[in-house]
């Protein structure tokens, strides 16, 4: 990995010493010999004494009437310990709630089992539980269960016509769950006096996040403690809890979350889902601990999908490529119910990628349709509008006879512009984009592709490069902006430290272990500011019971807000322990220092303490100075003041078959930018990582219904193609390091970041591949088919109507993202 | 309540070693192997992503071969050597396979380890010494949703290279006890 700057020398900017630094450092991690010797708790490890196993009946229509549960063989199987079915649901629990609700939208009546009506396949309808998941998958076996099944629909731009069959008759008049428009200037005026405009409709799969541990539940009652323990697989164990709460009518202090390791998330493990609150209704019913492990064939019914829309997207420019205007009209799919985070947002907030234009707008219209819902997956809305935004940049170059690099950089937002607020609000706090494309552009030798003209070589095959710019929104726009949406969570992180007599500092959070590195850079965080050994922190996480309430891991915030807390909890604690120890050495506290596994006279390193002593002294309170409370213990809460904008280029390189249509990616270099670098070894890994989704959501990944019978046609493991390791294309990564100045130590959140361009910078090299042959792409994923497709003019597509605009007046300046 | 009897409940006896222990067990008949290992002997560093042979998730050895250990079950077990993830590390010292996956970042939610691991390991069981793109090839048995691969195939490539005496190691550990569990 390049990085041109070096991150430690902001840290020193904001008052860490000379001491051996941690931060900025390739430490190993503090996951993985737990996780390497199979000593991992995931939530199907947890395995309490005298668990029960509960298996879902599901509804295998899209849209059906449930007429008549008679459950009562499947209750008489041997084994068979408990039964729910909706009308016990109706009685017993309140509907699910939404974290991240749409705005303007209704609650909808989602109760973990289906009351009258099931909307989509694979709804839950019936749950029991059993002495083993084979009885209990005997007993479902026995279940006797009427539908009546209903018209449904599964195309989304179908859905949204008026004669389509209503999901939610009870709230809604249409499939439209709500539609939000943000603008600002008078992007139809720029239009009306453009030299040119390009506009398309740009499709994107319906994809799913598809960890390798799948979703898990185990609940535990404790009736007289009125205590329901729950380990999930979770990225917001506090929200979980919350959430529990809420449907099963408790108050929160009944219910403790455990996520410990949770076996990749994405997205799509936030929040409660129908499963989870099932479990605890049957454990609390049997006094008896209950187990739920998704199989896979659940998981892709069950859980959520991601990122399925249709945008209307249109650019105006004067003829020297500056673009005047952008608008994007979309509809996206949130399927038969609204999942705790529901539809993609910042396709609304970086809807204009890294380009400067003051007229735009963008409307939002979410849609119901029957199939699984849709949830947050990594990128969240921004991969749809890059793919979209960058394809459109590829054709005004075209149309204009402009070096797409060139247009790019013209009318990309500069270091002098920023802090820049979008036509939406979004605000981008600091960054050169422009070098980011310079350097993929170099590195790909885009000049030699230019002058070396599209010859074919003597496979016939054509040469393409395609570029994808892209900005990623990291963290949130403080809890204000959080409100003004309607979210019921916070823009902060809260950590606590406390120190052990051990001469250890253990940190507790609620962020769970996911393979975001949290404990190890945590870790680092505390070890660098307080001066300590790496190796004398440790963290636990994922416990409501042991951390302080918080937000969780997802949007690539955990490091944005997480940083601030657990400095300023370890300046605290550090500034204890030098006070405690500079009386007992009757030392000046200013001359003190924690070096490693002692605190010191920093001119006379022979007047030292351990710091195991020290420690022992606080949480005794033996020895204390006269002034000073015991205990050694501080917590820290922390709201960054604004959003963190990553950004960067990615480059690709691609030969295609202009016969078959059939292509290999020969090249691909991402040029990235995520602030200062908490772990290069881990930030890399994760870029990495997000690329390897993007590329399979580009490339492979596609959930297919059947119109017909509005079922998913390929909802297994072996039907659904995530890349192995064979199928990816070598990657060159390339970094530079702007701080970002809203943020503790200058970071970026990196965790989304290469989700966003490989779609774009693949569609882009394929068409510039075959711009002689006049392709232009407009659909994810890319394959050979649909390249043959466009070659041979057989695309389908056109015919349909525009999405328009709802609203002229647009709400000047947004809604501050 | 009165219980109506289940006829697929048939429990068969079965004797075999896992990582070195003799264990004899009455199994139900359509157990699999993972959910034996998992849930009869605790070895739950064998995990389970898809129950149909397509992520690897649940790769073991069994008499030196990497098996998707979904797709057997535990009662075929009988007369046979199983190793699993957690007969690797040496004490409580990482082997140098586990420890060139954590020295090259080759996990990011570790969930697909073991499998990795257990694949690696049964590659070096029948001599071989692949080569980067090889060992590409002999890993897509085995998904990853973290971490793009990339490390995973430094890992193994880097283990191959500094433990070229990786082979002609004992494949399975020795016998060192017995164990009996109930169906
Ligand atoms: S669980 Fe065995 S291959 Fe997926
Ligand atoms: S590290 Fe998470 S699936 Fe491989």
């Amino acid at each position: 990995m390049t990085t041109l700057e070096d991150p430690a020398t902001e840290v020193d900017a904001v008052g860490v010493h000379e001491r051996r630094r941690v931060i900025g450092t390739s430490q190993l991690r503090k996951e993985d010999d737990r996780l390497l010797r199979g000593d991992g708790r995931f939530t199907d490890d947890v395995d309490p004494a005298r668990v029960l196993y509960m298996a879902v009946a599901r509804c295998p229509y899209p849209h059906a009437r449930i007429v008549r549960v008679d459950a009562s063989a499947a209750a008489a199987l041997d084994g068979v310990e408990h039964v729910l079915t909706p009308a016990d649901i109706r009685r017993d629990t309140e509907p699910l709630t939404v974290l991240r609700p749409v705005p303007g939208a209704p609650q909808l009546p989602y109760y973990a089992l289906a009351q009258d009506v099931a909307t989509h396949e694979g709804q839950p309808v019936v749950s029991v539980v059993a002495s083993s998941r084979h009885v209990a998958e005997d007993a479902l076996e026995l279940l006797d269960i009427s539908y009546e099944p209903l018209p449904h629909v599964v195309d989304v731009l179908a859905a949204l016509e008026p004669d389509a069959p209503v999901l939610h008759p009870s709230v809604l008049d249409s499939n439209l769950l709500a539609a939000n428009s943000d603008g600002s200037g008078d992007p139809d005026a720029r239009f009306a006096e453009a030299d040119v405009v390009v506009e398309g409709r740009f499709r994107i799969n319906r994809v799913t996040a598809l960890p390798m541990e799948t979703r898990g539940v185990v609940a535990e009652w404790r009736p007289g403690a009125r205590e329901l323990t729950v380990h999930c697989s979770s990225q917001v164990p506090h929200l979980i809890r919350k959430q529990l709460a809420e449907t099963l009518r408790l108050h929160e202090s009944d219910v403790r979350a455990v996520a410990s390791d949770v076996g990749g998330g994405f997205g799509l493990k936030l929040g409660v889902f129908p499963e989870d609150v099932l479990a605890c209704l049957h454990a609390i019913a049997l006094r008896r601990p209950v187990k739920w492990s998704e199989d896979r064939a659940e998981h892709f019914r069950g859980s959520t999908h991601a990122r399925e829309s249709v945008h209307d997207y249109r650019i105006a420019a004067d003829s020297t490529g500056r673009i005047l205007a952008m608008t994007n009209v979309y509809a996206t799919d949130i399927g038969g119910w609204n999942s705790p985070f529901g539809s993609a947002q910042l396709s609304s907030v970086v809807f204009n990628g890294p380009y400067k234009i003051s007229d735009g707008y963008t409307e939002r219209r979410v849609t119901l349709t029957n199939k699984t819902p849709v949830g947050a997956y990594r990128g969240y809305g921004q991969p749809e509008v890059n793919f979209a935004y960058e394809r459109l940049m590829d054709q005004l170059a075209r149309r204009l006879e402009l070096d797409p690099v060139e247009l790019r950089a013209r009318n990309m937002v500069t270091p002098r512009d920023m802090p820049w607020k979008n036509p939406v609000g979004a605000v981008y706090d600091s960054g050169d984009y422009e070098r980011c494309l310079r350097m993929a552009a170099d590195a790909v030798d885009w000049a030699g592709h230019r002058a070396a003209g599209r010859t074919p070589r003597p496979d016939g095959r054509l040469v393409g490069i395609g570029f994808a710019s892209f900005v990623e929104r990291t963290g949130y726009a403080s809890s204000r902006f959080l409100a003004k949406r309607g979210s019921v969570f916070g823009a902060h992180e809260s950590v606590t430290l406390r120190a052990n007599r051990s001469g250890g500092i253990d940190v507790y959070t609620g962020v769970s272990t996911m393979g975001q590195s949290s404990e190890t850079a945590f870790a680092q965080v505390v070890a660098d500011v307080v001066g300590t050994d790496y190796d004398a922190v440790r963290v636990h996480a994922g416990d409501t019971g042991a951390s302080p309430l918080n937000t969780g891991a997802f949007a690539s915030r955990t490091m944005i807000a997480a940083a601030g807390a657990l400095r300023s909890a370890a300046e605290q604690l550090a500034a204890k322990t030098r006070r405690i120890a500079a009386w007992q050495l009757e030392a000046p506290v200013d001359e003190m220092e924690v070096a490693g596994s002692v605190v010191r006279v920093r001119a006379d390193h022979s007047r030292a303490l351990p710091l195991a002593a020290v420690y022992t002294t606080a949480i005794t309170g033996q020895g204390m100075p006269p002034e000073e409370e015991p205990g050694l213990e501080a917590t820290a809460h922390f709201e960054p003041p604004d959003a963190a904008y990553s950004f960067g280029t990615a480059a690709a390189q691609v030969a295609v078959d202009p016969l078959t249509g059939e292509f290999d990616i020969e090249r691909f270099v991402l040029v990235h930018d995520g602030g200062t670098v908490v772990n290069p070894t881990i930030v890399e890994g994760q870029v990495r990582g997000g690329l390897a989704q993007g590329f399979g959501a580009a490339l492979t990944e596609e959930l297919r219904y059947d119109p017909e019978t509005g079922q998913l046609v390929n909802g297994s493991m072996v039907d659904y193609f995530v890349p192995t390791a064979a199928d990816l294309p070598h990657v060159e990564l390339l970094h530079t390091a702007v701080p970002s100045p809203v943020t503790p130590f200058g970071v970026r959140g990196v965790g989304e970041a290469g989700t966003i361009p490989p779609g774009a910078a693949v569609a882009n090299a394929v068409c510039d591949a075959l711009a002689d042959h006049g392709v232009e792409l407009s659909a994810l994923p890319i394959t050979p088919e649909a390249i043959w497709s466009a070659l041979a003019g057989r695309s389908s597509g056109g015919g349909d109507p525009e999405l328009t605009p709802t609203t002229t007046d647009l709400p000047d300046g947004g809604v501050e993202y | 309540m009165t219980s109506v009897e289940n006829p697929s409940e048939v429990l068969v006896e079965t004797v075999t070693t896992v990582n070195g222990r003799v264990v004899t067990a009455n199994v139900p008949a359509r157990l699999h192997v993972a959910d034996f290992l998992r849930q009869h002997l605790g070895l739950t560093g064998t995990h389970l992503g898809c129950e149909q042979g397509a992520c690897g998730m649940c790769t073991v050895i069994v008499d030196g071969e990497a098996v998707k250990s979904c797709l057997m079950l535990a009662c075929q077990l009988d007369g046979r050597n199983v190793q699993t993830v957690e007969s690797l590390a040496e004490g409580d010292e990482l082997n140098p396979l586990q420890q060139a996956f954590k020295e090259e970042h080759a996990l990011q939610c570790g969930f697909c380890s073991p499998g990795f691991l257990m694949t690696a390991t049964a590659l070096a069981h029948q001599g071989r010494r692949p080569g980067r793109d090889e060992i590409r090839e002999e890993i897509t048995g085995v998904l990853c949703r973290c971490t793009g691969y990339d490390n995973v195939v430094t890992a193994i490539e880097r283990w191959f290279a500094e433990n070229p005496q990786g082979a002609s190691e004992d494949p399975l550990p020795a016998v060192t006890d017995t164990i009996a569990t109930q169906g």
